[in-house]
């Protein structure tokens, strides 16, 4: 069992929704939902789509940086997220949809803050799913 | 002798150059104190509003069923075999009608003889002449069309004309220089609208394709910024593969060359 590098596959139960305006989802496995758990590198609060970067440790220490790729900062901004929601430093688990690629990336589907606040692309809300 | 018979062939030339240009183009005669009033009399659509309930994309109310002709049915299957995800991937926008359907709102805003959309997907605008100007008999094709609008009742009716080549009529289905768009609009309550979306091709469609949508009205939202290409790491290729640039995590990625 890796402490810092598990990875839960499961099927994907619930449909994203139209998430995206400007594009579709063929680069990612929307089949499978992962999870990543690290330390937050930067998160980038930009347009079109936010974006969350990740440092994944292994076993060994070594560092691997993963993308996420989230909604618009607009239409989350208007649903209970900040700017500031997820900021450099925090350790979180965020579960995703991985890139078919291969390469250390997906498509942000939700974390839960240590307050119990679920933060997913439908919105900040508190004891459930979005 | 010649100054004046030159000075004459020169105020002829500017006379005819004004007259053509008048006849192309409407000119913006300052509001009167009357022209604002008669605001008051309209439906106030001013505000912003998003296609649905909550989440973005929704809304979407009956409509008819999309029938291309046997032609564009044709080149729809020829779209749809090619690769990569449109030209969307890379930041340009939709143009008509898609613009209207992107889970992103709209402010619209009433003036005299105008009414503007401020579309936040793309940090596009829509501009709807309802000063009593007919459409143009060529128009230029553009990504919206050429729109004018009149009041009927309380319904405004917008009607469209002259589209790029660059939009579709719904998903890989292209349209003709033939493609007319009306619009009519309409509040259902205080804060909802109907927009009722009729789009007509002879060459591309047997049967004119309606579609309906509600929208809400947001009081306590603003139009924000969004400029797509500020950090799109979605690309599509030449070759029309679609993929993600995950380089420079610690900053934006760089620019095409």
């Amino acid at each position: 069992m890796k402490k810092y590098f598990a990875v839960l596959a499961s099927v994907l139960c619930l449909a994203g929704g139209s998430a995206a305006a400007h594009h579709s989802f063929s680069v990612f496995n929307m089949q499978t939902e992962i999870n990543v758990t690290g330390t937050v590198k930067e998160v980038q609060w930009t347009n079109p789509h936010i974006w969350v970067w990740v440092d994944v440790s292994d076993a060994e220490g070594n560092v691997v940086t993963w993308g996420l790729e989230g909604m618009s900062p607009n239409y989350l901004a208007r649903r209970g997220w900040e700017r500031t929601t997820l900021k450099a430093g925090d350790e979180i688990t965020v579960s995703l949809r991985p890139l078919n690629s291969g390469e250390p990336g997906g498509m942000f589907v939700q974390t839960t803050t240590p307050d119990g606040t679920v933060l997913g692309m439908g919105g900040a809300q508190r004891n459930s799913a979005d | 002798m010649k100054q004046p018979i030159e000075t004459f062939v020169f105020a002829l030339v500017a006379i005819l150059f004004t007259t053509a240009a008048g006849a192309q183009w409407a000119v913006y005669e300052q509001p009167t104190a009357a022209d604002w009033a008669a605001l008051a009399e309209l439906p106030d659509f001013s505000g912003v509003w998003e296609r649905g309930g909550g989440g973005g994309g929704g809304g979407r109310g009956g409509g008819s069923a999309l029938s291309p002709t046997p032609e564009y049915a044709s080149l729809r299957e020829q779209l749809r075999a090619i690769p990569g995800e449109g030209q969307a991937t890379n930041c340009l926008p939709p143009g008509m009608p898609g613009i209207m359907t992107q889970p992103y709102p709209i402010e619209f805003l009433m003036t005299p003889g105008k009414v503007t959309m401020v579309i936040e997907a793309y940090t596009q605008v829509r501009h709807i002449f309802t000063d009593g100007r007919a459409l143009p008999a060529d128009p230029d094709p553009l990504f919206f069309g050429t729109s004018v609008g009149r009041w009927d009742g309380d319904t405004l009716v917008i009607e469209s004309a002259g589209f790029s080549d660059l939009v579709q009529i719904a998903a890989d289905l292209p349209h003709s220089d033939q493609m007319r768009i009306t619009e009519t609009i309409r509040l259902i309550d205080e804060n909802r609208m109907e927009i009722e979306t009729t789009i007509t091709d002879p060459a591309a469609l047997t049967e004119p394709y309606t579609t309906t949508a509600t929208l809400a009205r947001h009081r306590d939202w603003t139009i924000a910024e969004y400029i797509c290409q500020e950090n799109n790491r979605n690309f599509v290729d030449a070759a029309g593969q679609s993929g993600i640039i995950l380089d420079n995590p610690g900053g934006l990625p760089p620019l095409p060359n």
